[in-house]
């Protein structure tokens, strides 16, 4: 049974469900997918039903509101479903609770966000070792801290949210290590500052660390994580202002939870799979789909937005997403020319407000290709694979000159995380090996599924006689 | 500055079978030049499902098929590098009456043609593959079976041809080429390559090869589904298929099952293979899970769709283009993993001067006149 | 060497018992298992296929796929699975 609609909406963080609730007021018939339960997405995730927290953040608040909307929508939520196929113009296909499903449209709107980035290092494989946004889930929608006793390391503003989460919820912060040197922060204070609401709440991270007395590594990277079956230690160390590591004392944490990230990568994998033009932009994370002001992909009516179109922030993602919706209710004919020009104008401009902020936090999210060139040769880069770093350059000395045939060579990138764990880095890799430009290395070729899918529940019951063989090949 | 060289031979086309030619060519003597619009062995050749077997190969193309396999075995003497060859049994299996019958007729006229497949009872089966259903009925039995991994070949065949002297010119797009006194030269971005002979190896693109050569010779393209899961405890053992040869299935030493059969996707030969159709992905794992019931427990970690090429009577297009002198095709061949280097070795005999052991497939039977 | 359940101001559903390769674990019914389990001191859920090294859950948002038990026979993601009482963990990921 296929489940027919105007608009079909991959993706219930703040930018797939802005988009949906103005493509419905604009009349369209929506429907919202989405594999977690709530509406919220990563930045706006629900906390667990039944779990009740003393305090509300304002990302928890910015959630309800969101999901107190989309219950007094007309939008179509169909939520606890994983879509695994993409086709056409356009059809998802998906299981869920009740097995599998399919639903089309005309019109469809990716909005399937981002994933961590974190550059490897010796030990970072160990159990213990956490992303940072994942520690961000831990804290904000499950209350529970990382460890006992946690160094927090990185780069970007989720080291800084991680460690006052940690901080506020009485936890220990053993350290914080921060591979920007102040100078790098004191440069991106106008940037930041051209937000206040937003930069008040970076400053009462700030304050709580202080207030912590935690130590503080400005300058410095992870050089290592130590522990036999689980993380015991971290060992850190200088490094420049790129990311490179330079000589200079290291020093040795003990701690039971290492929550380290080192950016966020877009996955897009919905206009990769269809075939949209991309383009590599270093400060918006990686690969992103070429966009027009309001969302539209360079295929006919498919839309994209939010951090899966590179990385902004949720604020600016549900905005983005409210742009998006509107374009495909305006392209669907449901919004004329005046009415689209309305609400689309008011929404450009908020975008437009939120641009200095958005870059300035996404530059310090933007990959160091000094760390990448750091990394050690016998550091496993492919989680799944286990593939080191010396196994990628022989690939490429070996004549692999793209990223997909180094996975050929490797099985890197092969594993269940389908590359995303490992791709943007080992893209990198290959490009400096090569000494070419990512442009010419290329992304991982995008299939289905989107994510692993068991075949029990994709297959539901059967009668063979039902399976439709085609007929046998010529003898 | 240095005179471009002449080579004896220009291979336009590094699949299996480009690459294996140029290979044979350079080895035997004649200086040549292989060249690919991509890097080698990334359509067909690196992204089929591997499957060496006999029970899914034409009666025709039997003897190839068979010396192909020794050649895939013994890959590390001759072509000195891996491509994660296992050899092993393969069965092909019966559900219904109406496979039972087609099973007997078709491994019958293999058999005939020098296959070595025997019909075995459930129970034996079972016996040979544990794995399987207790719903067979009967089983194909076939010692010479196995498969390879063919994300390696392009690795295995590039070092193999830079180790034996080819000029290989990967990233290398022909867009024409033009008949000369003494050869032909090969139009690229980068220049043109010229040499004496030429084959066309081009697998479904020998079709706009062959018209730049005025040359009509129609190549149907097939999108085969493939599919592939995570690594999962072992499940089965041997190459298991279907009597009608809509499905191969195997599971490699690291543990990842790879499904595949020639359930048809979406795509064309100026796109790729685009896109795959759920339905008929959802079909091809029903009938695996269905051949091998503990495989129902895995999880879909990958799906895609390559290219195969077929000629009207789906037989290999291998031998002379008629007419014109020293321009050779070769491709098109069914379940032409398996038997591409076989039959390359052949037309690399006939180039070299040498009688083959195995005959060619020439393509007068097929060439219709050009369109104006 | 483990997760940390926040107790300060923070109510949970009640305890729900299941099974770990047989010893019994409790966590709050629907709490993500992955997080029950590392809560419980099991960080460690298995081993990489390749090179054999131990592995606990790293994203904890349903990508890294870590994270993998079995969970009444089936494969499944631990941090995407909530706890439900009675259900029977198999730890060594997809390869047991
Ligand atoms: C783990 C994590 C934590 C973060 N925490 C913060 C934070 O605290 N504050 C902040 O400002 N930003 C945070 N970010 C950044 C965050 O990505 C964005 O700012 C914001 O959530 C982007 O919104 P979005 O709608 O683009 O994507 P998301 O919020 O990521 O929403 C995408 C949604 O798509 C769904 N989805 C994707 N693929 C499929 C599929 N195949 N089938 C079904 N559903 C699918 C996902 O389940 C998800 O709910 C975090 C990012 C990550 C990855
Ligand atoms: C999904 C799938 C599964 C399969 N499974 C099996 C199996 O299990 N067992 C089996 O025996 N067979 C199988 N086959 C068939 C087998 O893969 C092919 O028959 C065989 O690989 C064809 O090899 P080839 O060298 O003729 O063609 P290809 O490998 O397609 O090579 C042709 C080459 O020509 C190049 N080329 C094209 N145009 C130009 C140009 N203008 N200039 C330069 N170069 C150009 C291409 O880039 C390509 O590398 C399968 C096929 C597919 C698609
Ligand atoms: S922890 Fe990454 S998928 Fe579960």
């Amino acid at each position: 049974m296929i489940r027919p609609a105007d608009c079909l909406v991959l993706g219930a963080g703040p930018a797939g469900t802005e988009a949906a609730l103005a493509a419905a007021e604009a009349g369209l018939d929506v429907v919202l997918i989405d594999e977690q339960a709530d509406a919220g997405g990563q930045g706006w995730r629900a906390p667990l039903s039944g779990l009740t927290m003393p305090r509300k953040g304002a990302d928890a608040e910015a959630g309800d509101g969101l999901r107190a909307r989309l219950a007094a929508s007309g939008v179509d939520r169909r939520l606890g479903r994983r879509v695994w196929s993409v086709g056409g113009a356009f059809r998802l296909d998906a299981v869920g609770p009740d097995g599998a499903e399919a639903y089309e449209a005309p019109r469809l709107v990716a909005a399937t966000g981002a994933h961590e980035r974190v550059v490897p290092f010796p030990g970072w494989t160990l159990p213990g070792v956490i992303g940072l946004a994942g520690a961000t889930v831990l804290l904000k929608a499950q209350a529970v801290l990382p460890g006992r006793r946690v160094v927090v390391a990185g780069a970007g503003p989720l080291l800084f949210a991680v460690a006052a989460g940690i901080i506020a919820k009485g936890g220990e912060v053993a350290a914080i290590v921060d591979m920007d040197g102040r100078l790098a922060w004191a440069r991106r204070l106008p940037g930041l500052a051209r937000r206040l609401d937003l930069l008040k709440e970076g400053l009462g991270w700030t304050w709580s660390i202080l207030g912590a007395r935690v130590p503080f590594l400005a300058g410095h990277g992870v050089r290592c994580a130590a522990g036999r079956s689980e993380v015991e230690a971290v060992i850190v160390g200088p490094v420049d202002a790129d990311g490179a590591p330079i000589a200079g004392p290291e020093r040795r944490f003990a701690c039971d939870a290492l929550a380290v990230g080192h950016g966020l990568v877009p996955g897009g994998e919905v206009p990769k799979i269809l075939r949209a033009a991309h383009l590599y932009d270093r400060l918006r994370g990686g690969f992103i789909p070429e966009l027009d002001p309001y969302g539209r992909t360079t295929i006919e009516n498919l839309y994209a937005c939010g951090d899966g179109t590179g990385i902004r922030g949720a604020r600016p993602s549900a905005v983005a997403g409210r742009l998006a919706g509107l374009a495909a209710a305006h392209d669907a004919g449901r919004l004329d020319a005046t009415a689209f020009t309305a609400l689309a104008e008011p929404t450009l401009q908020a975008l437009a407000d939120y641009r200095p902020f958005a870059d300035t936090v996404a530059g310090a999210m933007a990959l160091k290709p000094a760390q990448v060139a750091a990394i050690t040769p016998a550091t496993v880069v492919c989680r799944c694979e286990d593939v080191s770093r010396a196994e990628i350059d022989a690939a490429v000395d070996a004549g692999a000159g793209d990223i997909n045939q180094m996975k050929h060579f490797t099985r890197c990138g092969m594993g269940p995380c389908q590359g995303r764990m490992c791709g943007d880095v080992a893209a990198e890799l290959v490009a400096q090996r090569r000494g070419v430009t990512r442009e010419t290395v290329g992304y991982w070729t995008q299939r289905v599924p989107l994510r692993p899918v068991p075949f029990d529940t994709m297959i539901g019951s059967f009668d063979y006689a039902d399976i439709p063989i085609p007929p046998p090949a010529p003898l | 500055m240095s005179q471009a060289p002449i080579y004896d031979l220009g291979v336009i086309g590094g699949g299996v079978v480009g690459s294996t030619l140029a290979l044979l060519a350079q080895r035997g003597g004649l200086s040549t030049a292989l060249l690919d619009r991509g890097p080698l062995c990334r359509e067909a050749s690196g992204v089929n499902a591997g499957t060496l077997t006999l029970q899914m190969t034409r009666v025709a193309l039997i003897p190839h098929a068979m010396r192909a396999h020794a050649m895939w075995a013994s890959a590390r003497d001759w072509l000195g590098h891996d491509v994660g060859v296992v050899v092993c049994d393969g069965l092909s299996l019966a559900f219904t009456e109406r496979e039972a019958a087609l099973l007997e007729e078709r491994a019958g006229k293999r058999r005939a043609a020098g296959a070595p497949i025997t019909i075995i009872s459930r129970d034996e089966a079972l016996r040979v593959e544990p794995g399987i259903s207790d719903r067979t009925l009967m089983a194909g039995h076939c010692v010479v079976d196995g498969y390879a991994n063919a994300y390696l070949t392009g690795q295995a065949f590039r070092a193999a041809l830079v180790d034996a002297g080819v000029a290989v010119m990967e990233n290398r797009g022909v867009s024409g080429l033009d008949r000369t006194d003494n050869g032909f030269v090969a139009r690229t971005a980068q220049g043109p390559v010229s040499f004496r002979r030429v084959v066309l190896a081009g697998g479904v693109w020998i079709e706009p090869m062959m018209a730049w050569l005025g040359v009509h010779l129609p190549i149907k393209v097939l999108v085969n589904q493939l599919s592939v899961t995570e690594r999962i405890r072992p499940v089965m053992r041997t190459v298991v298929g279907i009597a009608s040869g809509l499905l191969s299935l195997k599971q490699y030493p690291h543990g990842t099952v790879v499904i595949g059969g020639g359930w048809q996707g979406i795509g064309d030969r100026e796109r790729g293979g685009v896109e795959l159709v759920p339905e008929r992905l959802v079909g091809n794992i029903r009938l695996a899970c269905h051949a091998i019931p503990e495989l129902a427990g895995a999880r879909l970690a990958r799906a895609w769709a390559g290219l195969e090429a077929e000629t009207a009577d789906a037989l290999p297009a291998a031998g002379p283009i008629p007419g014109i002198p020293d321009a050779y095709v070769c491709g098109s061949i069914h379940s032409g993993y398996t038997s591409g280097p076989s039959i390359a070795r052949s037309l690399a005999d006939v180039i070299l001067g040498r009688e083959p052991d195995l005959p060619l497939f020439p393509i007068d039977r097929l060439m219709k006149a050009a369109p104006p | 060497m483990s997760l940390v359940r926040v107790s300060n101001g923070v109510t949970r559903p009640a305890a729900a018992t299941f099974a770990v390769d047989g010893m019994e674990v409790s966590a709050p019914a629907g709490e993500p298992l992955a997080t029950a389990l590392a809560a419980a001191g099991l960080l460690g859920l298995r081993d990489s296929p390749r090179g054999g090294t131990p592995r606990g859950a790293f994203c904890h948002m349903g990508l890294c796929q870590e994270c993998v038990v079995t969970v009444d026979g089936r494969i499944v993601q631990a941090c995407l699975t909530p706890v439900r009482a009675g259900m029977q963990v198999g730890l060594g990921g997809t390869l047991r």
